[in-house]
């Protein structure tokens, strides 16, 4: 009997949202509006993260040696760089090396390269880059190491990446701020267009609710039909949204992957990996907002 | 079947609508109420399919204590009384056979049983060869007797009708009214509230009189004395 009645609630509800179609069709794109920033802020957060994750593994430091520093001398200082509690890992770049690698990033540089060769020696000095464990705490891995007297340093190189991650995480942090106030406005608007929607349609089948209170329908009976209506609305805007937003991903993805050139970072596949985690609690959230506006429409209209 | 004991009621301090009312209907009994507009008869019916509640008294419709009936039980009980109205509340877009089968769908009833009882009912009022056509298709005496195959469908103990003549011409006022006799031959109580002094003298049934919320006369055989 259960089953009958829900079937039965499934085609006054699609009677509802046929009845008052265009009503329907513009609570459907305010919900895709609204699920669409929702959206955007989680874009804005892969994004963030990657580009904090970029910045953290660039963050080491260099702790530059004189250039007659002795095998042994280098390998014990080293060893003892590598014994402290805020250090990852500890390489060791030679003159030549350095070198090397300079010539390498250098080599779009036709002045750079012309003053090496003007120079005719190697002017780098080997150095020791220190990779910390924890790039939030290089406060106190700077400290220590500032606290090593060795007679082969010949200068120590600590630029501050704290400020240019606590940059990054403000304007993520601002962007997301301005996304949840654009998202939770959308959401504002499209509780208010459901509960008006819903309340349309009671009035629409005001005659209806009417009989079927004098005949006898139970309240829950009167009440799905309008519930089905709000959860129905739902999920067309979730299907839209999947529609809409893929292709949105494809277009954006070419230039996140120019912008992070050497990380890994793929948009389209966070969303494919996370799909029914990101668009079920999106669906579950939006469909129990619009319940809600629906019950106190139904309660205020139906008067049941 | 229907009691009312010391019933009052009132719509804000100054409205009192039913003042200390008793009222006792017997099973199968047939009973009009008249009364001028704003006496509170439409109240009472309210009161007795739970759309209102009384301030005070007990009302009870069978061995059902109704007095503070709760809203998720009301269905219950409108399923044991049918209610027809003066302006027949059809679906205009729903032909007659679908009208009447409405009250079973939202009751939960299965298609099996729904394509049974409707030709049934619709053939007691007499509309079984129209049953497709639609409202506006029909005179206002048919779709009061479609209204009444309607509330017949729950078969009901106790029919309540409130004014069902006032829309349709005397002919198919009388045609109604027979209708509602042969119904409560059958053994339902009919409780009809009406204007019309004509039907109500030719009726020749018990007559409950009210006037300002309380009644002033309750004859076996009654005539319409306002």
């Amino acid at each position: 009997m259960f089953i009958l009645s829900f079937f039965r609630a499934v085609k006054f509800s699609l009677q509802d949202i046929s009845r008052n179609f265009w009503l329907s069709i513009v609570t459907v794109i305010i919900l895709v509006l609204a699920l669409f920033s929702i959206n955007m802020l989680l874009v804005v957060k892969v994004v963030g993260d990657t580009a904090i994750g970029a910045v953290k593994d660039k963050v080491d430091i260099n702790l530059y040696l004189k250039g007659d520093a002795g095998e042994n001398e280098i390998e014990a200082l080293k060893n003892k760089i590598n014994n402290l509690s805020g250090v990852k890992e500890v390489d060791y770049i030679s003159k030549e090396d350095a070198l090397k690698s300079f010539r390498e990033e250098n080599l779009n540089n036709p002045e750079v390269m012309q003053a090496l060769r003007v120079l005719g020696t190697n002017p780098l000095t080997p150095n020791l880059v220190i990779k910390p464990s924890d790039p939030d705490n290089m406060d106190k891995l700077t400290t220590e190491l500032n606290k090593i007297d060795s007679p082969i340093i010949e200068s120590r190189n600590f630029v501050n990446h704290q400020k240019m991650l606590d940059k990054i995480k403000a304007i993520t942090d601002k962007v997301s701020k301005a996304g949840l106030v654009i998202s939770l406005i959308f959401i504002l608007i499209t509780l208010s267009v459901v509960y008006n929607a819903i309340r349309v349609a009671i009035y629409t089948h005001n005659q209806e609710v009417t009989i079927m209170r004098l005949v006898g329908a139970s309240n829950s009976f009167i009440y799905l039909p309008f519930l089905l209506s709000s959860v129905i609305y739902t999920l067309v805007g979730i299907a839209i949204l999947i529609g809409v937003f893929y292709p949105f991903l494809s277009l954006l993805q070419p230039y996140l992957e120019a912008f992070f050139v050497g990380y890994d970072i793929n948009i389209i596949n966070y969303f494919n990996n996370n799909f029914f985690f990101i668009f079920g609690w999106e669906f579950a959230g939006i469909a129990l907002i619009n319940i809600v506006a629906s019950l106190i429409a139904i309660r205020k209209y139906a008067h049941i | 079947m229907i009691k009312l004991f010391n019933v009052n009621k009132k719509y804000s301090p100054n409205i009192e609508v039913l003042k200390d009312f008793n009222l006792h209907v017997s099973p199968g009994e047939f009973v009009s109420i008249v009364g001028k507009s704003g006496t509170g008869k439409t109240t009472l019916l309210k009161i007795l399919i739970g759309q209102e509640k009384a301030d005070e008294g007990q009302v009870v419709i069978g061995d059902w204590d109704i007095t503070n009936i709760k809203r998720r039980e009301t269905p219950y009980l409108r399923r044991q009384i049918g209610f027809i109205f003066q302006d027949f509340k059809l679906l205009p877009k729903k032909n007659l056979a679908e009208n009447v089968a409405f009250a079973l769908q939202v009751s939960g009833q299965r298609p099996k049983k729904i394509k049974s009882i409707v030709p049934k009912v619709l053939d007691i009022v007499g509309l079984e060869d129209k049953k497709h056509r639609y409202p506006h298709e029909i005179s206002g005496g048919e779709k009061q007797r479609t209204a009444i195959a309607r509330a017949l469908v729950h078969r009901p103990k106790i029919l309540l009708a409130d004014e069902p003549t006032g829309d349709v011409d005397s002919i198919n006022a009388d045609e109604v009214i027979n209708l509602l006799l042969k119904i409560n031959r059958f053994g339902t109580t009919v409780v009809l509230v009406s204007h019309n002094r004509e039907i109500i003298n030719k009726l020749r049934k018990r007559v409950v009189t009210i006037e300002d919320g309380r009644i002033i006369s309750d004859q076996e055989k009654g005539k319409y004395i306002l």
